[in-house]
């Protein structure tokens, strides 16, 4: 019954009227062409939403071939941008791994200042019971920062799922996400990549996401000089890295599981995930 | 018989006598209190000074927002979600000792974590002055924490 609503749903949403908006109009489909749209068969299809659809594009020539479009999921990539939440997210992602090494002796520590330095009475100076008496100079300190202070908190498992779609919705929303076919570059030569993320108009920065840890030599070689241009895998992402790099390119493949994961995660049961934290469990 | 003509010599002559001023007012200094102590605080301008002439600024070094640990803050925090799913955020801590990796608290529960982690290292033996100085300041917590602290207000 469902999958036949399912199939319903699909006709009503290829029989609707498909507005679509060209971010660029000065360059044209590769090979002039019918553009290949891939319709994309989500195990939780958009309910009220329309997918977005971007270009895919190619790396293999410095200008920009548009290879075919792609769908994306409104609720990963179309979530409302919760700045709040983003928020949230870099908060706790520096606040987590922060651990405080800041030390100060107390009196007890400091080495001496067992012995009364001068009688209680008739000298006609203050009372004193050790030289190292936080009041002393050179003495203990005291309520002073005692190493190894963690910062650590787990961040709610949903707020974390909102931050992923919260930051990813932002970036497709300010036209910094870029599809990309394969990280197949000509080149290992770095000036390549760096005239092709000038003329594209893809930042300053740049964040390469691909699906695997292992990619191709020459995109590894041509970032390997460059500080601000950096290959992620998919699970490495994170929000404070789509903040911190101003474009974001994923290729075809990683923007796909980016979703799958998300997805799951959004529509899955999720008791487990969000338990409290418990050291001895994870 | 001396005595006797010097009191007759004073009855008979009396000398006028007028002081002689040798420092009149307008010679005198001003009071200089705490006459040689020294100041220690700089009170003679805005720049730090050395011998009247101010110091050279320190030259600018920008820091390098683009090192690899920078460029590459945070990655695997989310690998929980977008990973496999059988590891944890935590466990990626690599940088961070592992008796502090993913703990929460104040200073007494810390410390005593890494008490029963380093016990069964060589730490007591190799450094027994840093394990006495741990052993005491436990001894201090639990005693300010339960027989000087009032339940339920936040403790060190």
């Amino acid at each position: 019954m469902s999958s036949l609503i399912n199939a319903l749903k699909r006709l009503h949403i290829t029989v609707a009227p498909q507005v679509r908006v060209f971010s660029s109009v000065s360059s044209t489909p590769a090979g002039g062409d019918a553009v290949a749209v891939s319709r994309e068969h989500w195990q939780f299809p958009p309910q009220y939403t329309k997918p977005r659809e971007v270009w895919i594009e190619n790396l293999d020539t410095i200008e920009e071939k548009k290879l075919g479009l792609m769908e994306l999921h409104p609720s990963v990539y179309a979530a409302s941008p919760r700045i709040d939440i983003i928020h949230n997210n870099v908060t706790w992602q520096k606040k987590y791994r922060w651990v405080s090494w800041a030390h100060t002796k107390t009196r007890a520590e400091v080495r001496g200042g067992g012995r009364k330095p001068w009688p209680q009475k008739g000298q006609g100076r203050a009372r004193h019971g050790s030289i190292r008496s936080p009041l002393w100079r050179g003495g203990g300190v005291a309520h002073g920062p005692r190493s190894g202070t963690p910062h650590f908190y787990m961040l709610p498992f949903h707020l974390r799922l909102l931050g992923l779609t919260s930051t990813l919705s932002a970036k497709l929303a300010q036209d910094d996400l870029h599809i990309v076919k394969d990280l197949h570059l000509p080149t290992d030569e770095p000036g390549y990549l760096e005239q092709l993320i000038e003329s594209r108009n893809w930042g300053p920065s740049v964040l390469i996401v691909d699906v695997d840890d292992i990619v191709p030599r020459n995109i590894t070689a041509a970032t390997e000089g460059l500080a601000h241009v950096n290959v992620m895998p998919v699970y490495g992402l994170n929000v404070y890295s789509m903040l911190k790099h101003s474009g974001l390119v994923l290729t075809r493949a990683a923007a796909a599981a980016l979703e799958r994961r998300l997805l799951r995660h959004l529509h899955a049961p999720t008791l487990h995930q969000q338990q409290a934290f418990k050291l001895d469990q994870v | 018989m001396e005595w006797i003509t010097s009191s007759i010599l004073r009855t008979l002559w009396k000398p006028t006598v007028t002081a002689v001023r040798t420092r009149y007012h307008a010679d005198k200094t001003r009071l200089v209190r705490r006459y040689g102590y020294e100041e220690k605080i700089w009170s003679g301008g805005l720049l730090p000074r050395s011998q009247g002439r101010a110091l050279p600024l320190p030259e600018y070094r920008p820091v390098n927002p683009w090192t690899e640990r920078r460029a590459l803050f945070g990655q695997n925090d989310y690998i929980d979600i977008l990973g496999p799913g059988n590891i944890h955020p935590v466990k990626t801590l690599y940088n961070v000792p592992s008796w502090i990796r993913g703990v929460s608290g104040k200073e007494y529960h810390i410390l005593l974590r890494k008490q029963k982690m380093w016990s069964k290292t060589a730490t007591p033996v190799v450094r027994p002055t840093k394990w006495k100085e741990i052993e005491k300041r436990l001894g201090y917590l639990y005693r300010k924490l339960n027989r000087k602290t009032k339940t339920g207000q936040s403790p060190d």
